[in-house]
């Protein structure tokens, strides 16, 4: 009896060691992540933690450089020509450019991905809402016609949810780029499990919640990548990620929090990149006096902008945080330096609350999503609010709400005085107009074109057919100053983001769009 | 009543006792003050009416909400979940891929439990009072009251980061494949294969989240032992077989140990049903792809079709377990009836 307790004993033990001892010859890269896809079909794609995969395994017709957003490159088209009046796009595609099945990529092959993407009408489909036609006039040309001019067309098609897919194959597979695509299209579920890109790898397989694994395209019509197998595993605790990244079990952490940064750094086998994010934080006062009160007043709204602790939010946010001078978040074109933003100016503050009738402040609700963001707090920055505005007066009560509470108000308009976030749809300036009378945010305030000043509105209208980048850039500047002195929102900060990864991993450069570039990664 | 019609009864009353949970779970999951539009469509298309408008009609959701539980009624009684919003995928068999990862956490978090808890109380009534008890009841008192993430933490930090006696987050190796599905359960799995790496693979990756997860039950489970131990103890039949010169680990053992499991066969039951559903924490810190980590996703994006089916199922799971266990009393003492 004791006798064979020990011998089972003996053999649970050789198994436990068999199995963490598995010699492992092909180079594999290991990327923790807090999965936050759904969906591996590029023509939905909308989470930033898709890009990781979709940029690695798909292509699209133009691209960005390695680290940076700033400039259009040629991707799967190595040219291509606007119209004189902005409305027609031609590009030439690559001639060597193919499928991982070795089919060649054509012209059939681009408009089957937009038809698609469009008529799917999911989460990215609003990108091709200025698009009015895409043909092939050629095996390898492709005419793109829209309905109005649009400055920011090339940054959009750099999304993943352009990526070109083989069409042959996701018709094979259910797809289809019909009109009722949303109602007839079943490709979804073969695209979990396989891929259809012309991109340096493939999709092996997808195993929602724990991994996604992809295996080098033997068939990659560009230079070999040097991994030959990358695992995005899903490891939802930033914590968990750091310490298998301590372990040796990981490459690169995805999801470091800035507390984590110094520990981290300390570490001489690791190397911590951060920036500032994309991500913009702010304030919303409501334009209509029923649901806003006081924050109505533009006066107000003035006092509550130098009333903010710019500097000190920034300083609560950690390293890589950044404060936007406007409504545009640093790293965009047209963006106006943080040194040109406001400063705090508490009695200019006090001088504009006695203009508006209010020398002893008032009493108002700040409503906000009590959730984490990227490592931020919402409670935390709602308290120094309150905080910065209690030394004018105005007397502010937190109100948190349960996220999807609080974003159904939000977004119905409800919110008088409201924290929320932004991150941006595509990477052109063109996204920040949705903070202005009638976008997405400023319909959130109220902000419409019967109560706003006709200034405002002629800048808007005017920036977005503006092909011109010189042009484009002297209006966002316009649209800044104005938003700095007049407008519902109040900018906080862009907090920062962080990287971890192993000290030996070579080629790691971070890029908004699609954050890490997995193929370029070498040991 | 002989036991096999008990049996029947119990299980008939279960289908009154399911649709009774299915109606509740509705009412809960419908009086959130939350729009699942708003939680499924992006920025924009949440902007855009036509989309909002497909959205609703896609899922249901512009029905009057009477008539949306009788349609979830009517697909339930043909074993149809419905579909999930976020996935896009069958509930039924995102459930069922989800399912027996929590059962092997769940089930190894148990034995752990049983076997810790009962070697501890036993030890701890034996020798009450001594030095040894007081350890145990400290140990106990922890494992009832530290909270689960913190031990998840800890001991990561410690056994996986520091010491390097466990592997790391997840139910395999990363680089390792999962066998092939005939349980799901990865430890059965992977005998059936003959696949022995991955079986210890599996094994030891079970090692940490198992105690961690089985924390809670064991100090419970110690405590009930202990206590129970103490009262059997004292009994005259127990003084009756020490004095006819049995040898003492026998009377603890055969006599006193058996009479005192009682109470714990019980806690085991709802132990086992707290280890299924309470699962969240423990699945997110350890990346173990289980019903945990389905139901916090669920809940975040209201996914009402993925909601409804994690509450039937956790439900139908304590149901199934309750029945289980009065079946054990019965086994366990003859003299309950199941009148």
């Amino acid at each position: 009896m004791r006798r064979t307790a020990i011998v089972l004993l003996a053999i649970v033990l050789g198994l436990v060691f068999a199995g963490s001892v598995i010699a492992q010859e092909e180079k594999v890269l290991i990327v923790g992540l807090s999965e936050d896809y759904h969906s591996l079909d590029p023509s939905r794609a909308y989470e930033p933690g898709g890009s990781l995969i979709h940029h690695s395994v798909y292509q699209t017709l133009v691209t960005f450089p390695p680290d940076s957003v700033s400039e259009i490159l040629p991707g799967l088209a190595e040219s291509w020509e606007i119209s004189g009046d902005g409305l027609v796009y031609t590009f030439a595609l690559r001639e060597e450019a193919a499928f991982s099945t070795g089919d060649p990529l054509t012209a059939e092959d681009v408009v089957f991905s937009f038809d698609r993407m469009k008529n799917l009408k999911d989460n990215p489909a609003f990108l091709a809402d200025t698009i009015k036609s895409v043909e092939a006039t050629g095996d390898l040309t492709v005419v793109m016609t829209l309905k109005q001019p649009d400055p920011s067309i090339l940054a959009k098609l750099v999304f993943d949810a352009f990526s070109i897919l083989n069409a042959s194959e996701v018709r094979a597979h259910g797809g289809t780029a019909a009109e009722d695509a949303a109602e007839t299209d079943t490709a979804e579920g073969w695209l979990m499990d396989n891929s259809a890109g012309t991109g340096p790898y493939t999709v092996e397989s997808y195993e929602p919640t724990v991994r996604t694994v992809l295996v080098r395209n033997p068939n990659y019509w560009g230079a070999t990548p040097y991994f030959d197998r990358i695992i995005i595993r899903n490891l939802p605790e930033s914590a968990t990620q750091k310490l298998a990244l301590e372990a040796g079990d990981l490459h690169i952490a995805m999801d470091v929090t800035p507390d984590q940064v110094s520990s981290l750094k300390a570490n001489p086998g690791i190397e911590v990149f951060s920036t500032q994010s994309d991500t913009l934080i702010f304030l919303l006062c409501n334009k209509d006096p029923e649901t806003g009160g006081p924050v109505t007043n533009p006066l107000v709204q003035l006092a509550i902008r130098y009333a903010i602790d710019y500097e000190g939010f920034r300083f609560l946010s950690g390293e890589g945080a950044n404060t936007p001078a406007a409504m545009v978040p640093l790293g965009f074109a047209g963006v106006l330096e943080s040194s040109e933003g406001l400063s705090r100016d508490l009695d200019r503050a006090r001088g504009l609350l006695a203009g508006a009738g209010y020398p002893d402040g008032f009493k108002v609700d700040l409503r906000y999503p009590d959730f984490n963001y990227i490592g931020t707090s919402f409670g935390v920055v709602a308290q120094k609010v309150q905080a910065d505005l209690a030394e004018v007066g105005i007397t502010v009560k937190l109100v948190p709400e349960e996220f999807q509470t609080s974003l159904a108000a939000y977004r119905a308009g409800e919110q008088g005085f409201s924290l929320w976030l932004w991150n941006p749809d595509y990477y052109d300036t063109l996204d920040y107009v949705e903070f202005l009378p009638e976008g997405v945010v400023g319909n959130r305030a109220n902000w419409t074109d019967e109560n706003a000043d006709q200034e405002i509105l002629d800048l808007r209208d005017a920036v977005k057919i503006e092909t011109d980048p010189e042009k484009r850039n002297k209006l966002f500047r316009e649209i800044q100053i104005y938003e700095q002195h007049h407008g519902p929102f109040v900018p906080l900060f862009q907090p920062g983001v962080h990287f971890a990864y192993s000290a030996n991993l070579k080629g790691f450069y971070y890029n908004g769009q699609w954050r890490v570039d997995l193929t370029q990664l070498s040991f | 009543m002989p036991l096999h019609l008990y049996l029947i009864r119990r299980i008939l009353l279960m289908i009154p006792l399911v649709f009774g949970i299915s109606l509740m779970a509705f009412i809960v999951a419908n009086t959130v003050p939350a729009d699942p539009t708003a939680a499924n469509l992006g920025e924009r298309a949440a902007a855009d009416p036509e989309i909002v408008a497909a959205f609703q009609r896609k899922w249901g959701l512009d029905q009057p909400i009477h008539i949306q539980y009788l349609t979830y009624l009517k697909n339930l009684l043909h074993g149809d979940l419905g579909t999930s919003i976020r996935s896009h995928r069958p509930i039924t068999e995102e459930l069922a891929r989800y399912l027996p990862a929590t059962v092997e956490l769940a089930t190894a978090g148990i034995l752990v439990s049983l076997v810790a808890g009962v070697i501890f109380g036993v030890i701890s009534a034996v020798w009450r009072n001594r030095p040894i008890d007081f350890v145990v009841r400290i140990l106990s008192l922890i494992g009832v009251s530290a909270p689960v993430f913190w031990l998840a933490l800890i001991g990561q930090l410690v056994l996986y980061r520091n010491l390097g006696l466990v592997p790391g987050p997840g139910r395999l190796d990363i680089v390792l494949t999962a066998p092939p599905t005939v349980t799901g359960l990865y430890v059965i799995d992977s005998i059936l294969a003959g696949q022995w790496h991955i079986l210890g693979s599996a094994l030891a990756h079970l090692i940490l989240p198992a105690l961690v997860l089985g924390a809670f039950s064991m100090g419970l489970i110690a405590r009930i032992t202990r206590s129970s131990m103490l009262e059997v103890l004292s009994l005259d039949y127990i003084t009756t077989a020490r004095s006819k010169g049995l040898r003492e680990h026998l009377v603890i053992i055969r006599h006193a140990l058996r009479n005192a499991l009682m109470p714990v066969v019980t806690v085991i039951g709802l132990a086992y049903g707290n280890l299924l559903s309470g699962a969240v924490l423990t699945e997110t810190i350890f990346a173990w792809g289980g019903i945990g980590l389905y139901a916090y996703n669920a809940a975040r994006t209201l996914d009402f079709p993925a909601i409804m089916g994690v509450s039937m199922l956790i439900a139908i799971v304590f149901i199934t377990i309750n029945l289980i266990v009065d079946m054990l009393y019965c086994w366990l003492d003859p003299r309950i009836r199941v009148d």
